[in-house]
C-alpha cells in the first residue's frame, strides 16, 4: 500500500511544487513592495471565486485557456513540441471576427458553425508547413512554430491596420461582428458565454478520444516511443503530421470563440499570450483532459482575480503574470520527485 | 536622403546585434536563449534608472549588464540544473520580467507604461571630424554612440576568442557534445551557464542601448520583440558571428524601413515580419541540404 | 612507470560480484593484467563485459571483491579518478566534439596556453605530431572530426589519452567498426603502445584479432570467467566454444525436409548499409520457407542487424530485392510488413521492442489497434483489448501484477513474453526473431523456444539471428552462417555440429 502510494504522492507534488513556488515568489515581490501577502492572496482567492459574478469571470477567462491548453497537449503526446498556438489564436480570430460581419445576415445556426469551423481551418493550414518540415526534414518544430507566431501576429495586424480597418472606428481593429453572430452568453449579466461550455465539451471529448479512440492510442504511443512505433507499423511521420494539424485546429478555433464569444471583433492584440500560458497549462495538467480543465480554471482565476483586484487594492495586476511565468518556469523543471523511477525493476 | 537612413538602420541594428552576438554564444554553449526579450527589458529600465539616479553612463551600463546577467543566470540555472525545457523556461521568462518590470513601474514609480524620470544621461555619440561630412561613409562612421562601436568591434572578437581561447574552445565543445566534455574531466553545466550570463549581459546591454542611447526613457514596449528577433538573427547566422552580425544588420534595415514606412502609410507590419519568415526558409534550406547530404551518403 | 613495470597486477579485479536485481551481471570476476601487455576479454553481448569495464572505470561500483591497482585494491570514485591513476578508456561511442578539429579534440581541457591566455597552437601541432610520429600514424589534423573517418576517430581517441597521460588504455571492441584494413593498423597500433611500456586491456568478439594481438586471453560467460589462457594454449574453435558454452545433446529433433513449394521470404542480392552508411551485409542470396526455421550464426557486427532490419521492413536496402510471399516488398514501409503478416522481435527489447512506459495491454495490441476485434470503427474495445491480453499472455505464462502496470515493472523474461505475445498473437506468416531470449533466465529461454517452434510446426518461417551458438542448433532447421556481410555456407541441422557452425562463424567454409 505504502509503495503503490508513493507515485501518486509524487505526481501530485510534481504538480504542486509549481504552483507553491509560483506564490512563494509572488510573496516575495509584494513584500518586497510593501504589501502584505497574505491579504492579497486573500483577496485574489475572493476576487476568483467569492460568488456567482466572480466565478462566471473566472470561467470566462478560463475559456481560451481550456482551448490553447488543449491545442499545446495534442501536440506533445504525439512528441511534436508545438509552441504556435498563439499564432493559430491571432488568425483563428481573425477569420471568425471578419465571417462574422461579412456574412452578418445569414442565421445564427449557420454563422456561427461557419464562422468557427473558418477558423479552425485556418489554424490547422497555418501549422502544415513546421509539420511538414518535422515529418519529411526533421525540421526542429519548436522554431519554425515560434516563427510563426510573430508572422500570424504582424500578419493580422497589418490587415486590420489596412484592408480590414474598420471605417470610422478607431486604429487597429475590424468591424464588430454581427449580433447573430455573438454567441448567446449563459448567465447575463456576465460575459460567460457558450464558448465556455463548447471548450469544456471539446477537453472532454479529447479526453475520451486519447483513452478510446485508435488515433488517440496511436498518438499516445508515437509520442512515448517512436522507434517502437514504427516497429509495429504504426506511421510515425504521418501521425506527427496529423497532430501537428489538429493542434492548428484547436488553436484556431480557440480564437474563433474568444471573437464570437467575448471581444465580438478583432483587435491588434487580440491575445495577450493564450497560446503561451496553453503551453504551461498542458505541462503542468501532464497532458490529460482532467488536469487541462483544472489548471486552465486555476489560470483564469489568476487573471480574473488581477484584473478586479486593481479595484479595491493598490496592487498592480501585473502580479498575476509574475506568478503565471514563474509557473511556466518551473512546470517543466525536474524537482527530484520520483528520481528512483526508471531504475531497473 | 540616403545619409539619415543610414544612421537609421546602424542605430536599430545595435540593438540586435549585441543581443544577437550574447544568443550566439549562449547557443554554440548548448542552450537556445528565448528569454533574451526579457533580459533586454530589464536591462532597458534598470539603465534609465542607474542613469537618472547618477547621472553616470558607464554606471548604467554597468548596471543594465549585471541585471541582465543575473536574469540569464536564473534563467540557465533552472535549465541546467533542474533539467528544464528551455523554451519553456524562455517563455517563462519573458512573460514573468515583463510582469515584473510593470509591477516595479506602477508600485515604486507610480506609473503606468511609460518611465522618464529627470536627468537621464544618454549615450553620447562620437562624432568624427571631417569624415563626418563625407556622404555615406561619415553617415555609417560618424555618429554612432560608443555601445554600437561596441557591438561591432565585438564580431570579431566573439570570432576569434571561440577560435582562440581556451574558454572559446571549451564553450563550442560544451555545445557539440556534453558528455565528451564531462568524459575530460570539466563541467559542461557550469560552462553553460557561464555563455548564459554572457547573453544575459548582452542582453542588457541591448535594453541599455534602446532606453538611454535611443530615446532616453523606458517604455513598457521598448523592446518591441527584438530580443526574438535577435533569436532570428542567430538562427540565421547558424552561429557563426560575421553572418549573425549580416542577420542582425539585415533586420536593423528592416526596422529602419518599417519606421520610415509607417509614415507612409505602407505596410509596416509586413517588414516586420520578415525576420522571421527569413528563418523559416533558412531552416527549410538547410534541411534539404541536410536530407540531400543523408541520401548521397546512403548512394555512394 | 619505472616502478609500474615492477607490480605484478597494473589493473584487475579481485572477486568482483555486481548484481542487478535478480540478475548477476558479473560473479566473482578475478582479472589480472600485467603492465606491458596486451590482455583480451573475450565473451558475447551479456556476458557482463561492459558491466566489468564500467568498474574498472569507477563509473559503477561492485557488490562484493574490489578493483586492483598496482597489486593493491583501491576504490575507485569515477572515470576522473581512474583516469587520475593512468587508467583511460575508448569507449564504443567516440567521445569526440564532432564540430571541433581533430587537433582541438585532442588538447581539450589540457589546452597549451601561451603568451596573453591564447591557446597556443604551436606547442599544440608539435606535441600532436610528436603524438602521430610515436603511433606511427598520419592524420590531418586540420579536418573537423565530424568530416574524419571512423578509424581515424578512433586512433584519435586512443591519442588523446597519451596526450593526457594514461599508460593503462581500455579500448571496448575497438574493432566493431573498423574495415579488415583499418583493423590491421589498429593492431599494429596496439603493438607498438605496448612496446613502448602501456599496457592494454582489450574487449572483443572477434577471435581473429584476439588470437593475433593478446598476450593473455580471459573469457567471459553469464557473468563468470570460465577461462584464462594465452594464444599458445588455445584456438579459435576453442574460445568459441567457450564464449558459446557447451551445445547440449538436442532432446529430439525433428526429421527436417525442406518445406514444398515457392520460398515465402526470398532476398537477390540483398546489400544493406548501417546507420553511418556503411555497407554492412551482402550482396546475399537467402531463401526461407514456410515451415522452417533459419538460423543465423556469426559473431556480433558481422551483418545481421542489417539483415534482421531489411527483413522486418526497418532498414533502407541499398540494392538488390526482397519479396514476400510472391510480392515485392523492396522499397515498401514497415506497415506493408506487417500487414503481409511479418512479426518482429527485436534483439533491442527495451528501445525498439517493446515501449516501456506504456502499459503492458497497450503493448500487447500495439500496432494490432486497429484489428478486429481490438476496436470498431475508430473506437478502442477496452474488454477485448483486455481480454485479449489476458488470454494471450496466460497461454505465455506471463507474470504481471496488473494489465495497467507499464511494462517496465516486469521481469526481463516476462517482458520478452509480453513481446512475443503480440507478435505471435497476430497470426504472422514469418516470424523474424533477433536475440529472442537475450537477458532471459532458463527456464525462460526454454518455453520462448518451444513458442518458436510450435510457430514453426503451425507452417509459420522463422528468421532467427542469435549469438548464441546453442540457440541457433537447438532450434534452426538451417543455420546459414554469415562472417563479413557474406554468407560463407549452409547446413542442414541434421548434419550441423559445434565444431562445422564454429567455423561458419568464422568465415571458413563448410567443406
Amino acid at each position: 500500500m505504502g509503495v503503490a502510494m508513493l507515485p501518486a504522492l509524487s505526481r501530485a507534488a510534481g504538480v504542486a511544487a509549481p504552483f507553491a513556488l509560483a506564490v512563494v515568489i509572488g510573496a516575495i515581490v509584494l513584500a518586497a513592495t510593501g504589501h502584505e501577502p497574505l491579504g492579497v492572496y486573500g483577496l485574489m482567492a475572493s476576487e476568483a471565486f467569492g460568488g456567482e459574478r466572480r466565478i462566471a469571470a473566472t470561467l470566462t477567462a478560463a475559456t481560451p485557456l481550456l482551448l490553447t491548453g488543449l491545442a499545446a497537449a495534442v501536440a506533445f503526446r504525439s512528441g511534436i513540441f508545438n509552441v504556435g498556438a498563439e499564432g493559430c489564436f491571432y488568425l483563428g480570430g481573425m477569420v471568425a471576427a471578419v465571417l462574422g460581419f461579412a456574412l452578418g445576415d445569414w442565421p445564427s445556426v449557420l454563422l456561427i458553425p461557419v464562422a468557427l469551423v473558418g477558423a479552425a481551418i485556418v489554424g490547422g493550414l497555418w501549422l502544415v508547413g513546421p509539420g511538414v518540415l518535422r515529418a519529411r526534414l526533421g525540421v526542429d518544430e519548436v522554431v519554425t512554430t515560434l516563427m510563426l507566431n510573430f508572422i500570424a501576429v504582424d500578419l493580422t495586424s497589418w490587415l486590420v491596420n489596412g484592408p480590414l480597418l474598420a471605417r470610422g472606428s478607431a486604429n487597429s481593429a475590424t468591424a464588430p461582428i454581427a449580433v447573430g453572430a455573438e454567441l448567446p452568453r449563459l448567465l447575463p449579466p456576465t460575459t460567460l458565454h457558450l464558448g465556455f461550455v463548447i471548450s469544456l465539451a471539446l477537453v472532454a471529448l479529447y479526453g475520451l478520444w486519447s483513452r478510446f479512440t485508435v488515433a488517440g492510442f496511436r498518438s499516445r504511443i508515437v509520442g512515448l516511443n517512436a522507434r517502437f512505433s514504427r516497429a509495429v507499423g504504426i506511421h510515425v511521420s504521418s501521425t506527427f503530421l496529423r497532430m501537428m494539424v489538429l493542434s492548428g485546429l484547436i488553436g484556431g478555433l480557440a480564437g474563433g470563440i474568444h471573437a464570437l464569444g467575448l471581444v465580438h471583433r478583432f483587435v491588434a492584440g487580440f491575445s495577450p499570450g493564450y497560446g503561451f500560458t496553453g503551453i504551461a497549462i498542458a505541462l503542468l495538467g501532464r497532458n490529460s483532459a482532467l488536469g487541462i480543465i483544472l489548471a486552465a480554471i486555476v489560470f483564469g482565476a489568476l487573471s480574473s482575480a488581477g484584473a478586479t483586484m486593481q479595484l479595491f487594492s493598490d496592487v498592480p495586476i501585473e502580479i498575476v503574470e509574475i506568478m503565471q511565468g514563474a509557473v511556466m518556469i518551473f512546470a517543466v523543471a525536474k524537482f527530484g520527485f520520483g528520481q528512483a523511477r526508471g531504475a531497473r525493476a | 536622403m540616403i545619409d539619415p537612413f543610414i544612421q537609421a538602420a546602424l542605430l536599430m541594428t545595435t540593438p540586435i546585434l549585441l543581443a544577437a552576438i550574447g544568443g550566439l554564444v549562449n547557443r554554440i554553449g548548448g542552450l537556445v536563449n528565448i528569454g533574451l526579450e526579457s533580459m533586454m527589458l530589464a536591462g532597458a529600465l534598470v539603465a534609465v534608472e542607474v542613469s537618472a539616479a547618477t547621472g553616470s553612463v558607464i554606471a548604467a551600463l554597468a548596471a543594465a549588464a549585471l541585471i541582465g546577467g543575473l536574469i540569464g543566470l536564473s534563467m540557465s540555472l533552472v535549465v541546467t540544473r533542474l533539467q528544464a525545457n528551455e523554451i519553456i523556461v524562455g517563455l517563462g521568462f519573458s512573460v514573468a520580467v515583463a510582469g515584473l518590470v510593470r509591477f516595479v513601474l506602477k508600485s515604486a514609480y507610480g506609473v503606468s507604461g511609460t518611465f522618464n524620470p529627470p536627468g537621464v544621461a544618454m549615450l553620447p555619440r562620437i562624432n568624427i571630424p571631417f569624415v563626418s561630412d563625407i556622404p555615406v561613409l561619415g553617415a555609417i562612421l560618424s555618429g554612432q554612440d560608443g555601445l554600437t562601436w561596441f557591438a561591432w568591434a565585438m564580431v570579431p572578437a566573439t570570432a576569434f576568442l571561440l577560435h582562440r581561447t581556451r574558454a572559446g574552445l571549451r564553450l563550442r565543445a560544451t555545445g557539440a557534445a556534453e558528455a565528451t566534455v564531462r568524459a575530460v574531466g570539466l563541467s559542461p553545466l557550469s560552462i553553460r551557464d557561464a555563455s548564459t550570463v554572457f547573453a544575459g549581459a548582452m542582453a542588457g546591454l541591448a535594453g541599455a542601448h534602446l532606453s538611454i542611447g535611443v530615446v532616453g526613457l523606458f517604455n513598457e514596449g521598448i523592446t518591441g520583440g527584438r530580443g526574438f528577433i535577435a533569436l532570428a538573427a542567430f538562427y540565421f547566422g547558424r552561429s557563426a558571428p560575421w553572418r549573425t552580425a549580416l542577420g542582425a544588420l539585415l533586420f536593423g534595415l528592416f526596422d529602419a524601413a518599417q519606421i520610415r514606412l509607417q509614415g507612409h502609410g505602407a505596410p509596416a507590419e509586413l517588414v516586420q515580419m520578415l525576420p522571421y519568415l527569413i528563418v523559416i526558409i533558412v531552416l527549410t534550406g538547410l534541411g534539404l541540404a541536410d536530407r540531400s547530404r543523408v541520401s548521397e551518403r546512403a548512394l555512394s | 612507470m619505472m616502478d609500474r613495470a615492477r607490480v605484478a597486477i597494473r589493473l584487475g579485479a579481485r572477486k568482483v560480484t555486481r548484481r542487478f536485481g535478480p540478475v548477476v551481471a558479473n560473479d566473482q570476476i578475478d582479472l589480472a593484467v600485467a603492465p606491458g601487455t596486451i590482455h583480451a576479454i573475450v565473451g558475447g553481448n551479456g556476458a557482463g563485459k561492459s558491466t566489468l569495464m564500467r568498474i574498472l572505470q569507477g563509473v559503477d561500483q561492485p557488490d562484493e571483491g574490489s578493483v586492483i591497482l598496482d597489486d593493491a585494491p583501491v576504490r575507485l570514485t569515477g572515470p576522473a579518478d581512474a583516469f587520475a591513476r593512468g587508467i583511460g578508456m575508448v569507449h564504443q561511442e567516440f567521445m569526440l566534439a564532432p564540430n571541433l578539429t581533430l587537433l582541438e579534440n585532442l588538447i581539450l581541457a589540457r589546452e597549451p596556453v601561451g603568451r596573453g591566455g591564447l591557446i597556443d597552437w604551436r606547442v599544440a601541432q608539435a606535441e600532436a605530431d610528436r603524438l602521430a610520429a610515436l603511433a606511427g600514424v598520419a592524420l590531418d589534423w586540420r579536418v573537423k572530426v565530424a568530416d574524419a573517418p571512423v578509424h581515424q576517430r578512433q586512433i584519435l581517441e586512443i591519442l588523446r589519452l597519451l596526450y593526457r597521460g594514461a599508460d593503462v588504455l581500455i579500448l571496448d571492441e575497438p574493432t566493431a567498426v573498423l574495415a579488415p584494413a583499418q583493423v590491421t593498423e589498429l593492431i599494429a597500433l596496439m603493438r607498438r603502445l605496448k612496446a613502448e611500456g602501456r599496457t592494454i586491456l582489450f574487449i572483443s568478439h572477434k577471435l581473429d584479432e584476439v588470437m593475433s594481438v593478446a598476450d593473455v586471453i580471459t573469457v567471459i560467460r553469464v557473468g563468470r570467467v570460465v577461462a584464462t589462457t594465452t594464444p599458445a594454449q588455445t584456438d579459435k574453435a576453442q574460445l568459441a566454444q567457450l564464449m558459446v558454452g557447451e551445445a547440449v545433446a538436442m532432446a529430439k529433433v525433428a526429421p527436417y525436409s525442406r518445406p514444398p513449394g515457392a520460398p515465402l521470404f526470398s532476398a537477390r542480392g540483398l546489400v544493406a548499409r548501417d546507420g553511418r552508411g556503411l555497407k554492412r551485409l551482402g550482396p546475399i542470396d537467402l531463401d526461407i520457407f514456410a515451415g522452417e526455421i533459419v538460423g543465423i550464426a556469426g559473431v556480433a557486427g558481422n551483418g545481421q542487424d542489417e539483415l534482421v532490419a531489411s527483413a522486418a521492413g526497418l532498414g533502407a536496402i541499398a540494392e538488390g530485392a526482397i519479396s514476400f510471399g510472391g510480392r515485392d516488398f523492396t522499397r515498401a514501409p514497415a506497415s506493408r510488413f506487417r500487414a503481409a503478416g511479418i512479426s518482429y522481435l527485436s534483439a533491442d527489447r527495451s528501445e525498439e521492442g517493446l515501449c516501456l512506459t506504456a502499459s503492458i495491454s497497450d503493448n500487447f495490441i500495439a500496432g494490432r489497434e486497429q484489428e478486429s476485434p481490438f476496436s470498431r470503427g475508430g473506437f478502442l474495445r477496452l474488454k477485448m483489448i483486455n481480454a485479449g491480453a489476458e488470454n494471450a499472455l496466460a497461454k505465455l505464462s506471463v507474470r504481471y501484477g496488473r494489465l495497467t502496470d507499464a511494462v517496465r515493472s516486469l521481469s526481463g523474461g516476462n517482458q520478452q513474453r509480453v513481446a512475443i505475445a503480440r507478435e505471435l498473437e497476430r497470426g504472422p506468416r514469418l516470424l523474424v526473431a533477433a536475440q529472442p531470449t537475450r537477458g532471459v533466465d532458463i527456464v525462460g529461454i526454454a518455453f520462448i523456444h518451444e513458442q518458436i517452434a510450435a510457430f514453426r510446426d503451425r507452417g509459420g518461417a522463422v528468421l532467427l539471428v542469435s549469438e548464441e551458438l546453442e540457440e541457433i542448433l537447438t532450434l534452426s532447421d538451417r543455420i546459414v552462417g554469415l562472417y563479413g556481410g557474406q554468407v560463407t555456407g549452409q547446413l542442414l541441422r541434421s548434419e550441423a555440429s559445434v565444431e562445422k557452425v564454429g567455423r561458419l562463424m568464422l568465415g571458413q567454409k563448410a567443406a
